[in-house]
């Protein structure tokens, strides 16, 4: 992984990136590039990944059977793998996010203590 | 299980098969984003390319999600194996060819131990079953009398079940032929022990009588007609019901036949009951039913257990029925042990003797192996250069050989196939239970496991050649490769030796059985078995009560069988078919247990000269005679006359001549005739007139091929009397033969693996000596140019040829003098250290040595100094 970028950016944590992926796939059925673009726009592209290591994290979830795929024709008439969640993995979504919500509120808590 | 894991290699097809696709179209879409931004196509490409990261690693990480790193890496060494397999036909072939030969004879010999020592037999609770023998101290008679049987049936705890069961020919009326078939008489319990449950019909209820048929035999004789159950068939002349025929699978697991009976095993006929009748009043001529006897014992119980038990009730016989009842000794064994019985010895040598095969053909492969692992060096050095693990390395070399082993082991399954088939064809009845080899899935597990031990022992050393050889000294200097392999050809060399030394054993073994044959073989046996041809008949129907109907019939039989075309000579005989106890008169008075016994026979004028019988001393017997006399053979005389004259002595028999004593009127030399390896017994013969035949042996000595004879006259005897079955026609000397075919199945086997031994060990020398010559090229060369001469090379290779040899042919020789003893009860008539043997196949081993060192030494010696310089 390359280091030197001039805008900081932080590395994902093992594994969170199919935690992204899925909570970007809840918006509705998209493939590849457009899920990373969703990705690196809603966290202000402070997120450092390289947007070779998404499909991977999709073939995991595939495997899981978290999402599923489909061929489509997209906007500019392109054929595409489109990406869905599977009911399987919305639920999945749902543990995982609150897993998350306490995993980052027990290390705010540690960080910063309320006294 | 399976079904999910087949879902998960769909959906991995799926996922995966346009992984390419979505890549490319991803990097696209980045770029068209670029080019929106503001950049030059170039740009945008490059940027996006950036932003994507290495494609190669998103693919191979993409792939690792399904399918793991060790399945790919092994799909790539599976991939490189077959392309060196590709690339080097010849060397492939020689490997495989090797494997398959090994593998193959050692699961076919693995068939036959697991059909015979390892599978139980097919009966119910077959562990459990047992045979009891009531031996007597001077015959091999086993067989069990009735009163012992029914003593043992009514009282015995020990046991759960009990039945007597005697194998003999019978005669049956099949509708348009009268056969003579092989049947087993059996008691009532004998249906429950041999799990014989009948497709069509039942067993006879206890105390009827009654036939079941086998499948093969209903098929054969009754076409199949399911209307014969119920009907009565003529069986020796007297109607008896078919009341069932067994199922197409059944079939029964005996020990053989005793030899005196005449019987020759084989498939069983059909069965029928026999029912126990207690003996007749005690006199001296009681007739009492003989038994074979197989019993179940009851579960957890020890044969010592049921041994104590019955001899405890056998005290009791004597009092029950008389002194001629006095108890024998009892003998209880397994009845799969006995049925196996000596067979299981030689199977063990024979299994033995094709590990020895594989391993020698284990030591070729790793040589060949060896040899190539050199020459390939410099490929394995740059694979290690640039990256590959030592691990790595020697997992392709294992994958390698383990390709290799299973294409080997593959064809060796096919090679065991024939192997079986061949032999259960030539020598069905050499070793019982044969014909019920079959490759099961423990043979294919055994085949299996191996090929997969034989590649891992075969492809371990030249793993581990390279092991140690460094990479920066192969890749420095490509000509140093003969001195970094100086390892591998100490390696190589003591391969060839241990080669050579197992070769000495299974060629020892070989020859050792061999000379016992030979022995067997050119020992007279007392007569002339060629162009004699045999012929057996056995009295049967209520005609043949009649001694005098016997005799006439004998007569017309002889008659007949003179006048028949091409027969010179033609005579009867009973072949010794009763064992009788005999007074000699003037022998001290002994109790019967202690009197002497022959086997008898009775025979006719024309059998002497029928079969080429030699009279030693005196006469042999006329059909006129006017009152009874008697021939005896040498054992007789040596063993109860102790150097006396035997003409002129006088002798009685219990139904010869109205029991009063005759004179013995000659000796003739000792017959073998009916087992050629057997000792030969006391035996005693009478004219016909004045015997009682139950049965007879027709030879005759015909002018030409007897097999091509037999046809005729067989017709011509038949027309005696249509009721009674001539049977079992064959040439004498194939009688004979067959009387040694576990000998011979030993020794074809051994054979054929000391043939295949000499023929890899000659590959293994060649291959060794070829491959040093080539390594040693440019020293030749040297040498030639300093002056050596051409013999001076020649010389120089085969001499490293020999010393090999003469270290690996010495220790074969030291070790197989410690073997040879445990074949020492196979052999017949010669001494496990026979020096003839072992030095034969010394010599056999040294010459072939020699001659697979000369090849590649003079080819070596014709190089061209010039070009043997350049050559590096």
């Amino acid at each position: 992984m390359s280091t030197g970028e001039v805008r900081e950016r932080i590395e994902l944590l093992q594994g969170t990136l199919d935690l992204l992926v899925l909570r970007t796939l809840l918006l509705g059925p998209a493939h590849g590039h457009a899920i990373m673009k969703a990705i690196e726009r809603s966290s202000d592209d402070v997120l450092k990944v390289e947007q070779g290591s998404l499909y991977p994290a999709l073939h995991r979830l595939i495997k899981r059977g978290l999402i599923g795929f489909d061929h489509g024709t997209s906007d500019n008439n392109r054929r595409a793998k489109y990406y869905r969640l599977t009911p399987k993995g919305r639920k999945q979504l749902a543990v995982e996010t609150s897993k998350w919500d306490k995993l980052a509120s027990a290390i705010a808590r540690v960080l910063r203590p309320v006294t | 299980m399976s079904g999910v894991l087949l879902d998960l290699i769909r959906m991995k097809r799926k996922a995966l098969d346009d992984l390419d696709a979505d890549i490319r179209d991803h990097l696209e879409r980045e770029m068209a984003d670029n080019i929106d931004r503001g950049m030059t196509p170039d740009d945008a490409r490059a940027a996006a390319l950036k932003r994507f990261g290495s494609i190669a690693l998103a693919k191979e990480d993409t792939r690792a999600v399904w399918i793991p790193v060790w399945f790919d890496q092994l799909m790539q060494d599976v991939r490189y194996g077959l392309r060196m397999i590709r690339r080097t036909p010849a060397f492939s072939a020689v490997v495989m060819l090797t494997l398959a030969l090994g593998i193959g004879l050692t699961t076919a010999v693995f068939s036959v131990v697991n059909a015979v020592l390892v599978r139980p037999l097919s009966y119910p609770n077959a562990d459990r079953l047992v045979w009891i023998a009531t031996p007597e101290e001077r015959s091999n008679e086993e067989l069990v009398m009735s009163p012992d049987l029914m003593a043992w049936r009514d009282q015995a705890q020990s046991l759960d079940r009990l039945a007597g069961f005697f194998i003999g020919g019978e005669r049956i009326d099949v509708g348009d032929e009268v056969v003579q078939a092989r049947v087993v008489a059996a008691t009532d319990g004998f249906w429950d022990l041999a799990g014989a449950r009948p497709a069509l019909g039942t067993v006879p209820r206890p105390g009827e009588q009654g036939i079941v048929l086998s499948h093969a035999f209903f098929e054969r004789w009754f076409r199949g007609d399911p209307g014969v159950v119920g009907r009565a068939v003529p069986l020796n002349g007297r109607p008896t019901a078919v009341t069932g025929v067994l199922p197409p699978g059944f079939r029964v697991q005996l020990p053989p036949p005793p030899a005196w009976s005449g019987v020759q095993s084989g498939e069983v006929d059909f069965y029928r009951a026999s029912i126990i009748q207690p003996p007749g009043p005690p006199g001296p001529a009681t007739a009492v039913q003989l038994f074979e006897v197989i019993g179940r014992l009851k579960p957890g119980l020890s044969l010592a257990r049921a041994h104590d038990e019955l001899d405890a009730i056998r005290a009791n016989t004597e009092k029950a029925f008389g002194a001629q009842f006095r108890p024998r000794r009892l003998r209880i064994v397994l009845l799969a042990d006995k049925i196996v019985g000596g067979a299981r010895r030689s199977l063990i040598v024979l299994l033995a003797a094709v590990v020895l095969v594989l391993l020698i053909a284990c030591a070729n492969v790793a040589n060949l192996l060896l040899a190539r692992g050199s020459t390939r060096q410099r490929e394995v050095a740059i694979r290690t250069a640039v990256g590959a693990g030592r691990s790595r390395m020697l997992r392709q070399f294992l994958v390698e050989s383990l390709m290799l082993a299973a294409i080997g082991g593959t064809a060796g399954v096919l090679v065991a196939r024939l192997a079986l088939a061949g032999l259960v064809r030539v020598l069905p009845e050499a070793v019982p239970r044969l014909v019920e080899t079959t490759m099961d899935a423990r043979v294919l597990a055994f085949a299996a496991a191996v090929s997969v031990a034989t590649a891992i022992v075969c492809g371990l050393a030249p793993a581990f050649t390279v092991r140690k050889t460094s990479v920066h000294d192969v890749l420095k200097d490509g000509a140093r490769m003969a001195s970094a392999s100086a390892g591998s050809l100490r390696a190589r060399k003591t391969l060839v030796a241990a080669e050579l030394a197992l070769s000495v054993v299974l060629l020892v073994g070989a020859g050792l059985m061999l000379r016992s044959f030979w022995r067997i073989t050119e020992n007279p046996a007392g007569f002339a078995p060629e162009r004699v041809l045999t012929m057996r008949m056995q009295f049967s129907g209520p005609r043949y009560r009649e001694n005098t109907n016997r005799i006439a019939y004998v007569d017309e039989l002889l008659q007949r069988a003179r006048r028949a075309p091409g027969v010179e000579a033609a005579g009867v005989s009973s072949s010794a078919d009763s064992r009788m106890r005999l007074d000699i008169e003037g022998a001290p008075d002994v109790p019967r247990e202690a009197r002497p016994s022959a086997l008898v026979s009775v025979v006719s004028d024309g059998y002497a000269d029928a079969i080429g019988m030699r009279v030693v001393k005196g006469r042999w017997i006329r059909d006129d005679e006017p009152a009874p006399v008697f021939v005896m053979n040498e054992a007789l005389a040596r063993q109860y006359l102790a150097g006396q004259d035997p003409i002129g002595k006088r002798v009685r028999l219990p139904w010869v001549g109205n029991q009063s004593f005759a004179t013995v009127v000659g000796v003739v030399a000792d017959l073998r005739y009916s087992k050629l390896d057997a000792r030969s017994e006391p035996e005693l013969f009478t004219d016909y007139r004045h015997g009682r035949p139950f049965g007879l042996t027709v030879a005759m000595r015909v002018a030409g091929d007897p097999t091509k004879a037999a046809p005729p006259i067989r017709a011509l005897l038949a027309g005696a009397d249509r009721t009674q079955p001539i049977f079992d026609v064959k040439p004498l000397d194939v009688a004979l033969a067959d009387s040694i075919a576990p000998r011979r199945f030993n020794l074809l086997l051994l054979g054929m693996f000391a043939g295949s031994a000499l023929v890899l060990a000659l590959v293994g020398i060649y291959g060794m000596i070829a491959y040093s010559v080539a390594q040693r090229t440019h020293e030749i060369g040297v040498r030639m140019a300093l002056g050596a001469e051409r013999h001076d090379v020649v010389r120089m290779i085969v001499w490293q040829g020999m010393t090999i040899a003469a270290a690996g042919i010495a220790a074969g020789v030291a070790g197989t003098l410690a073997l040879t003893r445990a074949i020492a009860s196979l052999l017949y008539d010669v001494t496990p250290t026979d020096p003839l043997t072992f030095a034969t196949v010394a010599g056999t081993l040294a010459v072939t040595a020699l001659a697979a060192s000369c090849g590649p030494a003079i080819k070596g010696a014709l190089v061209d100094p010039i070009v043997a310089l350049r050559c590096e």
